[in-house]
Order: structure tokens, then sequence, then C-alpha cells
């Protein structure tokens, strides 16, 4: 006589409290805590990172990646109302952009960027252009195609009801349709942000000076005058104040954004 | 100058290979309310949102307060301000509350000062009996009240003729009243009004002439009393049965 599904389920329930059980002991008895303590935990070298971690790499970090956000943003909706352009050249120009700035390595756009721009344009853009240009670059790729999305899911009885006030094909989209469109994307959108967050790690590239160090630099710089790992722990933190609040907030968004719009009139 | 306010001739109008539209005429007088009746798939709806361009006819002239909006080089933009429309599916702009709604192309299009465009709203959210919603959004307004909203945002740019595409058919039967209560009030103050509907006691009652439609033409039309109360056509004959006494119909037979 086979087990009944609800024992079943019961036993495979207790199997995976089991394995979890197993993972946690291994764990704890095969590393070697005090070497991780004093790997990661050291006290000194925690304090001497303060308060420059905060007033200069994670103010970095924050002005990095809004820059890049802002960039990437008005970049992005500019992509997405090619794609959706009934001019077939904007359309191409927009896919080719976005697929290439969404396969290649945010690093090689970074270097091509920070190399190529001054060969081909003979100009030397300061580095906050710079760092916007890459960032956004980058960003603006991924943000076009939620952004398009957005735009889509608009009911089309919205455009109708505009036009059939007067307001032209631009005017709906720039009044009534694009203000939509940013509600039912703003929490995919915050999430492209906390990407963005991190990758901001990659302009390290761009060879910055001391003032200009943003978070994962600085930490591999204090690293590489410190005996320990306690630096990179303490960038890594740092990420977590920008990202775990952003993270909150999407979240908080989507719960908001499907209960307001449950009523809504399609 | 014609008599007609609203003047169709010969419209038709094709979704790919399929013809909706065959060759319509149709002439609404200042002032009137024309009630177009029908099965669904006969075209109705597609006239309707033909005269306002919303979709653009294949064939046929289409003039409304004399302009020929069916001219390659028509203004239709400015042309749509006079001609409100007020859609099934009620279509307020979700992410504004009903002032806004009221105020929005009253300012973008017409250029009204915010006092002026506040002004007008707050008249006609009066007359559609929603004074105390100024301020909701839309998703807090049940169906009968965003439909009495999408009225007063249409009349707020003081439109010439008013279509309604099947206004009460997305409302809960109870509320159906509130919304033909305001539209009677329009019918009875002059409005012009092309109305797609199947509340046949409406059309009975307030409109000056019933458009019976089938199959992409217009089979009957005629004062209410005769095409409802007293149908010549078959079609129309059958059509009314069913839905003035559904329940004593079986389904429709195979054709």
């Amino acid at each position: 006589m086979a087990m009944s599904k609800r024992k079943r389920a019961e036993y495979i329930r207790y199997a995976q409290y089991g394995i979890l059980l197993v993972v946690v002991v291994l764990v704890a008895v095969l590393a070697d805590w005090g070497q991780i303590q004093r790997a990661f935990f050291n006290v000194d070298i925690a304090k001497s990172m303060f308060p420059s971690v905060i007033t200069v790499a994670l103010k970095n970090t924050i002005i990095y990646t809004a820059l890049g956000f802002g960039f990437g943003l008005a970049l992005g909706l500019v992509l997405a109302l090619m794609k959706l352009s009934s001019v077939a050249p904007y359309r191409w120009i927009a896919t080719v952009y976005i697929e290439f700035f969404r396969g290649v390595p945010a690093l090689l756009v970074f270097i091509g960027i920070y190399y190529g721009v001054p060969i081909a344009f003979q100009m030397q853009f300061p580095p906050l252009t710079t760092v916007m240009l890459a960032l956004g670059g980058v960003g603006a790729a991924y943000m076009a195609e939620t952004i398009r999305a957005g735009i889509q899911a608009v009911p089309k009885g919205q455009v109708e009801a505009a036009r059939s006030l007067g307001m032209s094909q631009s005017r709906a989209m720039i009044t009534i349709v694009i203000p939509q469109a940013f509600r039912i994307i703003l929490p995919p959108l915050t999430n492209e942000l906390i990407l963005l967050t991190k990758d901001s790690s990659l302009i390290y590239i761009l060879g910055l000076f001391r003032e200009q160090y943003e978070l994962t630099k600085f930490g591999r710089e204090t690293l590489s005058r410190s005996p320990s790992l306690t630096p990179i722990l303490i960038a890594g933190l740092c990420y977590l104040i920008i990202t775990l609040p952003l993270g909150y907030l999407s979240r908080y968004l989507e719960r908001r954004g499907t209960s307001g719009r449950k009523k809504v009139s399609a | 100058m014609s008599d007609s306010f609203v003047e169709i001739t010969g419209l038709k109008k094709s979704f790919g290979p399929l013809e909706v539209l065959k060759n319509i005429d149709l002439q609404v007088n200042r002032g009137d309310v024309v009630c177009i009746i029908g099965p669904s798939g006969s075209g109705k709806s597609t006239l309707l949102r033909c005269v306002n361009l919303l979709e653009e006819p294949n064939d046929g002239k289409i003039v409304v307060n004399d302009v020929e909006l069916t001219h390659p080089d028509v203004d239709i933009d400015t042309a749509r301000t006079k001609i409100g429309m007020v859609f099934q599916s009620f279509n307020l702009f979700s992410h504004l509350n009903v002032l806004a709604n009221l105020t929005v192309a009253q300012r973008k299009v017409l250029k009204r000062s915010e006092e002026e465009s506040r002004r007008i709203a707050l008249h006609n959210l009066d007359r559609v009996g929603l004074s105390d919603k100024v301020h909701s959004m839309p998703a807090q307004l049940s169906g009968g009240q965003q439909q009495r909203v999408a009225i007063a945002r249409a009349l707020s740019m003081d439109p010439e003729v008013m279509l309604f595409d099947e206004p009460t058919s997305a409302l809960d039967p109870e509320l159906v009243g509130d919304v033909l209560g305001v539209m009677r009030q329009l019918a009875d103050e002059g409005m012009t009004m092309l109305v797609v509907t199947h509340e046949m006691q409406f059309a009975r009652e307030v409109a000056d002439k019933v458009i019976f439609m089938d199959g992409g033409y217009i089979v009957e039309e005629g004062p209410a009393a005769d095409v409802i109360g007293n149908p010549q056509e078959e079609r129309t004959q059958s059509f009314l049965a069913r839905v003035l006494d559904p329940t004593h119909h079986g389904p429709k037979d195979p054709e």
C-alpha cells in the first residue's frame, strides 16, 4: 500500500528541514571562525575607513548612479518612443542600440567610451560626464524596453479619450500615456536603479582620483593597504544602505500599484 | 450650407477583408437625438467612431457643422473639440482626479486659464450631479459615477454634438438610470446627440430618430414610434423581438 499524499508531503517537508540542518552544521564545523573574524571583522580597519567611506565613497556612488539613471531614463524614453515610431529607420536604430548595449558587458562599454570617445571626437569630457554617458548609456538600453512595455500597457481607450477631446497624438502621449506608463513601470524601474547602483562599481576603469572614488574602488584601495578583507565587507554594507530601501520601495510600489489599478476601467 | 448638422454620405469602412460599413448615408439635424440600434457586429459602433474619425473611413464623406472631416487638409484635432464622445468603458484618465480629468483638455487644447477651466469643470460636474466628487480618483467611483464624469468631461469642451458609444452597457443595472437621466437632461437642453444603445426605452422616449443597422447597412430609420413601435423590415422585427422579450425566444436559427 502506497503512502497517502498527505503523509508523503509531510515526509518531504521533514526531509527539507533535515537537509537545511545538515548544511548549517557542516558549515559551522568546517569553517575556521577565528580566521573569518580576523579576515572580515577587523574593528580598527573598519574604524579607519570612517568617515570617508560615507562622505566620499558612498556619496560618489550615489552621485554617479543618480547621474547615470537620470541620463539613462531620458535616453531610454527616447529609445522607447523610437521603437514605437511609425518611421522604420527609427525603430531599427533603437533596436540596434538596445540589443548592442544589453548584449555587451558594461565594462567593455565603459572602456569604449572612456578611450574611444576622445579619439573619435577629438574631445575629452570631464569625468562626471563620462560617468553619466557610460552608466546612462548602458542603463538606457534596459530602461528603453521597460518603458516601451509600460507605454504599450496603457489601455488604448486612454488615447482614444484624449484624441476625442482634441489632443494631438504627441499631446496625448505626453499628457496621458507617459505619466500612466511610468506609474505602471515604477517597480521594474526601481530594480533598474538597483542594478545601476551596482554597475557604478565598474567605473573604476575610468581611472579616478582619490576624491572621486566610489564604494568598490574605495574598498579595494583600502584593502591594498590593510591585511584584512574588512574594507570589502564595509563597502558591501554601504551598498546595502542604498539598495535595501530601494528594494523595499519597489515592493511597496508594486503593492500599491496593483491595488490602485484594480478598479480602473479598461 | 445644408440643413443637417451631421451629414454622412457613402461611408464605407473595412477592417482588413471584413467590410463593416457598406455605403452608409445619414443626416442628423441640429438639436436632434438619433439612436442607433442593432445586433452586435452590425457596425453601429464603427459608424459612431467614424463621426469623429477615431476610425478612418475607407470611402465616403463626413461633414459635421459644415466642416468636412474626411477632407485631407482638415485640422481633425480642432474639429474634435466640438464633438464630444462618451465611451462604453468610460476611459477616464486613471492618473488624474475628477477635476483634472475635466480640465486637462480645456487647458492643453483650448488653452483656457486654470480659473476658467475650473469654473467650467465645476459647472459641468454639477450638471451630472457629482459636485462632491471633485477630488476623487476615477478608481474610487462606481461605474455610473465614472460615466457621468466622462459625460461632464466631454461637456467641458463645449461640444456642439455628443457621441455616445453604448454608454450604459458596462454598468450594473441599478446604475444605468443615473446615466440615462443625465443624457435625457442633455437632450432636453437641445444637445445634438448620436447614441449607440441597447436601451430601447430610452430610444423610444428620447430619440427624434431611430436607426436600425444590420450587416453594415442602415436597414430602417424613422421616428422611434415607427422603427421600434411598428417596424416594417423583417430583420428589425426579429431583432426587437429578441431585445424586448429575450426570454421567449430560442437561439437564433443558423442562416
